[in-house]
């Protein structure tokens, strides 16, 4: 079977194995389910025009999210997107610390009891959805799609320190959203958040 | 903290793994706070892996994948 042309078909076949990860990730980026094939359909029909450049025993799985964060990008760039909500620098934030800091007996609960008495789970997707860009899709690259500091360097076409800077900034925001959606009150405020 | 994150994805070196290793077992308040770091990640994938394509899109994927290719002139 030839390796370019009309050989290709069959093994372009094999990219749709990733398609529910890119679907899922192009979710998280455009929030709406129609944005969401829109992008999908565009990476794959790159990914099919491009199809001789993938070289054959490579990581088929970055070559797609390279695309589609690219075409995401280009998008952004072109369209402008609802306004992120601001990175507001501040102290690290954790809710374990948090936690503790309140005087809840955390060394006592395990992290499942934590989490879901807590109710913090219900709510990942909105909380990772209103993270800014830059942030939001180190964390859906390392966190949910398993990829390495260096693969998603390659993919984002940043340093991985970079990566890791976004990621950690990433899932400390993530956390302080969390905190904030449970009708918490905010760190160090005593006043008590609207539920 | 930033190193656990970094021991928590598997991206420290064999001898940095072994130092952070041996201080969490040394360390039960590090170990709780690596326990819980862990867990929020695992539940982030949980949260997010639960939205597949849906069944148009990935008929159209397929039909892009099985398409004829230009008969060559």
């Amino acid at each position: 079977m030839d390796q370019r042309g009309v050989g290709m078909s069959s093994d372009f076949s094999l990219f749709e194995r990733h398609l529910d990860a890119l679907y899922r990730s192009a979710l998280r980026l455009t929030r709406k389910p129609e944005d969401a094939e829109d992008l999908v359909q565009e990476t794959y029909l790159r990914a099919y025009r491009y199809r001789n450049r993938f070289k054959p025993g490579t990581n088929e799985k970055a070559w797609l999210f390279t695309i589609m964060t690219n075409v995401f990008r280009n998008r952004l760039r072109q369209r402008p997107a609802p306004e992120d909500p601001i990175d507001q620098p501040g102290a690290d934030f954790s809710i374990y610390e948090q936690m503790r800091r309140d005087g809840m007996p955390v060394h006592l609960m395990s992290p499942e009891e934590i989490i879901v008495d807590r109710g913090f789970g219900g709510e990942v997707k909105r909380a990772l959805e209103e993270l800014p860009v830059p942030m939001r899709m180190v964390v859906v690259l390392v966190d949910v799609e398993d990829f390495s500091y260096k693969e998603v360097a390659s993919i984002l076409g940043i340093k991985i320190g970079t990566v890791m800077s976004r990621l950690h900034r990433g899932r400390q925001a993530l956390q302080k959203k969390l905190w904030e959606y449970s009708g918490r009150p905010k760190a160090p405020s005593l006043a008590v958040g609207a539920r | 903290m930033r190193r656990l994150s970094t021991y928590i994805d598997r991206e420290l070196s064999e001898a940095e793994v072994r130092k952070v290793k041996a201080h969490l077992d040394d360390c039960p308040p590090c170990e709780q706070v690596f326990d819980f770091q862990a867990e929020m990640k695992r539940l982030v994938r949980k949260e997010c892996c639960t939205d597949d394509a849906p069944a148009s899109l990935r008929e159209w994927v397929r039909q892009l994948a099985t398409e004829k290719p230009k008969p060559v002139q």
